[in-house]
C-alpha cells in the first residue's frame, strides 16, 4: 500500500469491513477518514422514515430527490460495467436472479442481481435496486437458504428505500463525507461519495437490523429453512477470525456480527425445521465452476487462510470438483506455517490421483521438490507440466527450474 | 478537474516529502544512495515520503515510474507477507500480483499478461505485465520488476493507459530497468538463498534477459 499511495489514480473500492480494517493498520489518514464516516453514518442513523416501495409500479413514480439518488446508484453501476469488475456467468447469476426474483416476486424484473469478482465476502444494494455479491460470498455458502437470507437483506434495504433515506438524513453531513473521500479516495474515488458508502459500507444500525428482520420475513414467506439463516454472520465471522481483521469501525454503530447471529436465532427459534433450499449438493452443483473461479482469485490475493476455511473442512470438501486438492495444496503453500509444506504436498498427490490430467498440480509439486533438493523427482513433476500445458504462462520459470533440476538429478540415483 | 483528481493531487503532495525536480542529467541515485538508474531527461522525478523514486512526464495519472527500495519483512504490506531469502523470483513475483490486486477492486479484476525471469542489476528476478480497467473503463497497464537482496527488496513498475502512453514510453522504462545498478556497498551484501541457488545453477545465458 505505502508504495502505490502516491500514484493511485483509478480506484474506487467497494470492499467492507476486512478492507476498512487493513487500511486502519497501513494507513495513518484511514482512521482520520474513519472518524469522519462513521460521524456520517451517525447523523445519518437519525434519519426521517420513508415508506417502503409496495411493487414495481410504485419505481416509476420516483421523483426529486430520489431520482437524483438513483442517478447516483446508475454512476456506480456504470462504473463497476466498465471497471470489468462483473464476474461473466451467465447461468450462475441466472440461478442467483431467479432466487431474488422468489423472495421479491413484487418486484420481478425490477431488481436485478450481478455477482463482482472478488475475495471479500461482502454484497451490497444500490437505491436503484441493483445488488451485487461478490463471488467471494456465494462460494463460501453452502447452499440456497443461506444465499435466500442474504438476498431478502439486501432487498429490503432496496425496498425500504434505505439508499435513499441515507442520502437524504447525511445531506447535511456532506462536506464531512468528502473530507472523508479524499482521505480515502481508494474507498470511494470520484463516484457519488456518501451514497457509495452507505451502500458499500452498510447503512445505519437501524436499517442494518430492519433489513435482517424483513428479509427474514420474505425468507420464511418464500418457503426457506429459516434456520439457515444465521450461518451466513457465522461465515462472516469465520473470515474476520482467519484473516485477523480487528472489528471494523462502521460496527460502532451497527449490530456485531455476534449480536446478529443471535438475533437471527432468535427470530428462527420459534419456526417448525424444514424448507426449502437446504441441498449443499444441489447448491454445490450449481457454485461448482464459481467456487474454483473464486478459490483461484482468492489464492492469487493470498488469502490462503480464508481459503482453508472452506479448504480444510473434510465435510465441506466434497462440494467442491476433484481438482480442489490442487488448491488445498496451493493454500497451505501460501500460508506458510509450520507444516505446511507437507500438506501442500500431500495434497497435490492427492491432486494428481484424481486428476491427472490438470497440470498446475505437477508444476506445484515440482517446485516443492526442486526446493527440497529432490531434483529427480522435480525435473520429472516439471517434465509432466510442460508436456500437458506446452503453452504455460509461467513457462520461463519452469524451464529455469528444469534446468537446474536436470543438471543436479544428473549426480542423483 | 474532477473531484478524484483533487483528491489524487491532494494524497500524491501527502505522499511527497521532497519538491519535484526536472531530471537534468540521465544518471539519479535513489533517495539512501543504495542504487542508481537512468532515467529520462526532462521528465519530473520527486522523492516520496516513503522514500520511492517517482517520475514522471506528463503526470502520474498518465505514465510513471516508481522505484521502491524497503526491508524484505515490509515488502508486501497488504497480503501481510514478507520477502523471504528463499523464494524463487515467481514465488516474489505471486505475492508482487496479491499486492496489487489487493489495492482495490479494479486491480482485483486484473489479467496477467505476462510473467517471466528477469535480470535485474545483475540479480534474479522477475518482470510480469497486467492490465486492467478503471472506473472510466480506461485500460490501465502496468509492468513490474523486482528482485530480493537479504537486506532489502527492490522493485520498479511503470503504469500507463494502454491508449497511447503505455507504448509510448514502455521503452523509457526498459532503459531505466536496464541501467539499474546497486550501489558498490550493497553489491557487497550477501546475496538470497534464492539467488544463490539459481546463480550456482544457472549460467548468465541461461537466464532470460529483456
Amino acid at each position: 500500500m505505502r508504495r502505490n499511495r502516491a500514484i493511485r489514480q483509478d480506484t474506487y473500492s467497494l470492499t467492507a469491513s476486512t478492507l476498512a480494517a487493513r487500511r486502519h493498520r497501513s494507513r495513518p489518514f484511514a482512521r482520520c477518514g474513519a472518524a469522519a464516516l462513521g460521524l456520517v453514518w451517525a447523523l445519518s442513523a437519525a434519519g426521517a422514515k420513508v415508506p417502503p416501495f409496495t411493487d414495481s409500479s410504485a419505481l416509476g413514480q420516483v421523483t426529486g430527490d430520489e431520482r437524483r439518488v438513483w442517478s447516483q446508484g446508475n454512476e456506480i453501476t456504470q462504473a463497476i460495467d466498465r471497471g470489468g469488475m462483473i464476474y461473466e456467468n451467465p447461468d450462475t447469476t441466472a440461478y442467483v436472479q431467479g432466487v431474488m426474483d422468489r423472495l421479491f416476486p413484487e418486484f420481478k424484473g425490477r431488481t436485478k442481481v450481478a455477482i463482482l469478482k472478488s475475495a471479500q465476502l461482502n454484497a451490497f444494494a444500490l437505491p436503484n435496486g441493483r445488488i451485487y455479491i461478490n463471488q467471494g460470498l456465494l462460494a463460501r455458502f453452502q447452499n440456497e437458504a443461506q444465499l435466500a437470507t442474504l438476498l431478502g437483506h439486501e432487498g429490503t434495504h432496496f425496498t425500504n428505500r434505505h439508499g435513499y433515506q441515507n442520502e437524504m438524513s447525511a445531506k447535511d453531513a456532506s462536506g464531512f463525507a468528502l473530507f472523508g473521500a479524499m482521505l480515502l479516495p481508494g474507498a470511494i474515488g470520484l463516484l457519488p461519495q456518501l451514497l457509495a458508502i452507505s451502500s458499500v459500507y452498510g447503512f445505519s444500525r437501524e436499517m442494518e437490523t430492519e433489513a435482517d428482520v424483513q428479509g427474514y420475513a420474505r425468507l420464511k414467506k418464500a418457503g426457506y429453512d429459516v434456520h439457515e439463516s444465521p450461518r451466513i454472520f457465522e461465515h462472516l465471522m469465520a473470515d474476520v477470525k482467519a484473516e485477523d481483521i480487528k472489528e471494523p469501525f462502521f460496527f460502532a454503530t451497527h449490530p456485531k456480527l455476534a449480536d446478529r447471529v443471535q438475533n437471527m436465532k432468535k427470530l428462527s427459534a420459534g419456526s417448525p425445521a424444514g424448507g426449502d433450499g437446504t441441498s449443499n449438493l444441489d447448491y454445490a452443483n450449481k457454485m461448482a465452476q464459481l467456487r474454483l473461479d473464486s478459490l483461484e482469485h482468492m489464492l492469487s490475493m493470498g488469502r490462503a487462510k480464508s481459503a482453508l476455511i472452506m479448504l480444510s473442512d473434510p465435510e465441506r470438501l466434497p462440494e467442491f470438483p476433484p481438482q480442489v486438492q490442487y488448491y488445498v495444496g496451493e493454500a497451505y503453500r501460501l500460508r506458510g506455517q509450520e507444516g505446511d509444506v507437507k500438506l501442500a504436498e500431500e495434497a497435490y498427490l492427492k491432486a494428481i490421483e484424481a486428476v491427472p490430467e490438470f497440470p498446475p498440480s505437477y508444476r506445484a509439486l515440482g517446485v516443492l521438490r526442486l526446493k527440497a533438493n529432490h531434483y529427480a523427482d522435480a525435473q520429472k513433476y516439471l517434465d509432466r507440466y510442460l508436456e500437458l500445458a506446452p503453452d504455460a504462462p509461467d513457462r520461463g520459470y519452469v524451464e529455469s527450474y528444469l534446468k537446474i533440476a536436470r543438471k543436479k538429478a544428473g549426480g542423483q540415483p | 478537474m474532477n473531484k478524484f483528481n483533487v483528491a489524487a493531487v491532494v494524497v500524491l503532495l501527502g505522499a511527497c516529502a521532497a519538491p519535484p525536480q526536472r531530471v537534468d542529467s540521465s544518471r539519479t541515485e535513489g533517495p539512501d544512495k543504495s542504487y542508481a538508474v537512468d532515467l529520462p531527461v526532462g521528465w519530473i522525478s520527486q522523492v516520496t515520503q516513503n522514500k520511492q523514486l517517482l517520475v514522471t512526464r506528463d503526470g502520474t495519472l498518465l505514465e510513471y515510474m516508481l522505484i521502491t527500495k524497503t526491508p524484505p519483512k515490509e515488502a508486501f504490506p497488504k497480503t501481510k507477507k514478507a520477502a523471504s531469502d528463499s523464494m524463487l523470483p515467481a514465488e516474489l513475483a505471486e505475492l508482487e500480483i496479491a499486492e496489487i490486486k489487493s489495492e482495490d477492486q479494479f486491480t482485483a479484476a486484473l489479467t496477467v499478461t505476462e510473467n517471466t525471469p528477469a535480470e535485474i542489476a545483475g540479480r534474479s528476478g522477475f518482470r510480469f505485465r497486467v492490465r486492467y480497467k478503471n472506473n472510466l473503463g480506461l485500460e490501465i497497464q502496468r509492468v513490474v520488476c523486482g528482485f530480493a537482496e537479504k537486506s532489502a527488496y527492490y522493485q520498479m513498475q511503470f503504469g500507463a493507459p494502454t491508449l497511447y502512453y503505455f507504448d509510448r514510453y514502455y521503452p523509457d522504462f526498459q532503459k531505466a530497468v536496464a541501467s539499474f545498478q546497486l550501489s558498490d556497498s550493497n553489491k557487497k551484501t550477501s546475496r538470497l538463498k534464492s539467488e544463490r541457488f539459481l546463480s550456482e545453477n544457472l549460467t548468465r545465458t541461461d537466464r532470460t534477459v529483456r
